[in-house]
């Protein structure tokens, strides 16, 4: 049956670092000749489809999004937490009223989610951005946002890559990336600083025209 | 894009080596981020230029339905038309013309141009689950999830999913809303009698 040839490589995360619900989420399937990434919001899906054939790159770029969010729960975590220990009675248990037992019910239950979050959020471990490159485009894949999970996935994808293209030593990249970039080996530095947005072929721009007053 | 070089996603240096096809994480060189980047051989492949048509030089010569006055190369398997190099569009093996990949996409027939999908099951399931909220909207909502899961139960879904569940889990509720409403009914009708 048409209908069963992906398999699932990712599950759907969000698009958005700060997104909840009602936004895009985005999953990658794995299809016989290509790489789907599945982008829905709910009630649509959008397919982007890249061959084997065609995939130039896969970069990983590690970030520091897993300490950031690290921070914002464990400061929560901690204002509930010293709300609710500020928060309860001197008096014992049993006298408590109603409203206390709530009220301590409620901030614990906060504290408790905060802290659930946070312990996700170190498990899952440091969060990186995956980008896929063809010749025609880079896309970033949203749901392949921590490195261990990117790891998994380049490590079921290499194989199908290669099987389509072949392999490439990392010497014969340097070399044909060098012959690219028109710069003989081992005479200079593995890249070029001041070049940044320009090839290294093309170190600086060239002059503007002169002004005429 | 049509050079083989390779820039550092974050800082956009070139990178000229030590960072591809490592095992681990290395720190770009010019501005320290850990990267791992994954090259193959595509990235050297030179691109393919586009191919001009021919005019028809001798009388007779099969031309392209598009451009008579372009010499034919090869008939489109959609709809057997021909076609000149410049109306060939070839897609995975197969050749079509600019109209028959157009349909292709539009109407879902070549499966792999498709790029979207509307989730209609996602759509009954919602139309049943989330009115419950302010629960006589259910009045209105319950028939039209029970009538979106029935007129579009065959309807393509999403193509990696594969179960009907949602349809499923759609007719039951909104039917069981719509028993309620109709015993509701029933109840105050007799009430009042």
């Amino acid at each position: 049956m048409a209908e069963k040839e992906y398999q699932r490589l990712t599950r759907a995360r969000s698009r958005s670092e700060f997104a909840f619900a009602f936004v895009s989420r985005s999953s990658l399937w794995l299809g016989k000749d290509h790489l789907l990434c599945v982008s829905t919001n709910g009630y649509t899906e959008t397919y982007k489809r890249f061959y084997f054939r065609d995939i130039q790159t896969i970069s990983l770029q590690r970030t520091d999004r897993h300490l950031w969010w690290g921070a914002v729960l464990g400061f929560l975590a901690f204002i509930f937490f010293a709300l609710t220990v500020a928060g309860v009675p001197k008096i014992p248990p049993a006298q408590w009223t109603g409203g206390q037992m709530a009220g301590g019910i409620f901030l614990g239950s906060v504290t408790g989610l905060f802290i659930l979050l946070l312990f996700i959020n170190f498990f899952y471990g440091p969060a990186c951005k995956c980008f896929l490159r063809t010749a025609v485009q880079i896309e970033e894949l949203p749901s392949l946002n921590r490195l261990r999970r990117a790891h998994k996935a380049l490590a079921r994808l290499r194989p199908l890559l290669v099987a389509a293209q072949g392999e490439l030593t990392p010497e014969e990249i340097s070399s044909r990336i060098r012959a690219a970039a028109g710069t003989p080996p081992e005479t200079t530095p593995a890249m070029a600083p001041q070049a940044a947005t320009s090839p290294p072929t093309t170190p600086h721009p060239p002059a503007p025209p002169p002004v005429i007053s | 894009m049509n050079t083989s070089l390779v820039q550092c996603p974050k800082c956009q240096a070139w990178l000229l080596e030590g960072v591809f096809n490592q095992p681990d994480l290395l720190p770009c060189p010019a501005c320290g981020t850990p990267l791992q980047i994954e090259v193959f051989p595509a990235l050297f492949r030179n691109q393919r230029v586009g191919r001009s048509s021919e005019a028809v030089l001798v009388e007779g010569e099969s031309s392209c339905f598009y451009h008579p006055q372009k010499k034919a190369v090869i008939p489109c398997q959609g709809c057997g038309r021909f076609l000149c190099a410049l109306c060939d569009c070839e897609f995975n093996g197969q050749h079509f013309c600019p109209t028959c990949l157009e349909t292709g996409k539009t109407k879902g027939k070549i499966r792999n141009l498709e790029n979207q999908r509307t989730l209609y099951d996602s759509i009954a399931l919602s139309l049943a689950i989330l009115p419950l909220l302010i629960y006589y909207f259910t009045l209105v909502t319950a028939p039209m999830a029970l009538l979106v899961a029935i007129r579009y139960w065959k309807a393509p879904h999403s193509i990696v999913r594969r179960t009907k569940i949602r349809f499923v889990a759609a007719i039951v509720l909104a039917s069981m809303q719509i028993m309620g409403w109709g015993l509701l009914l029933v109840a105050l009708t007799t009430h009042r009698l």
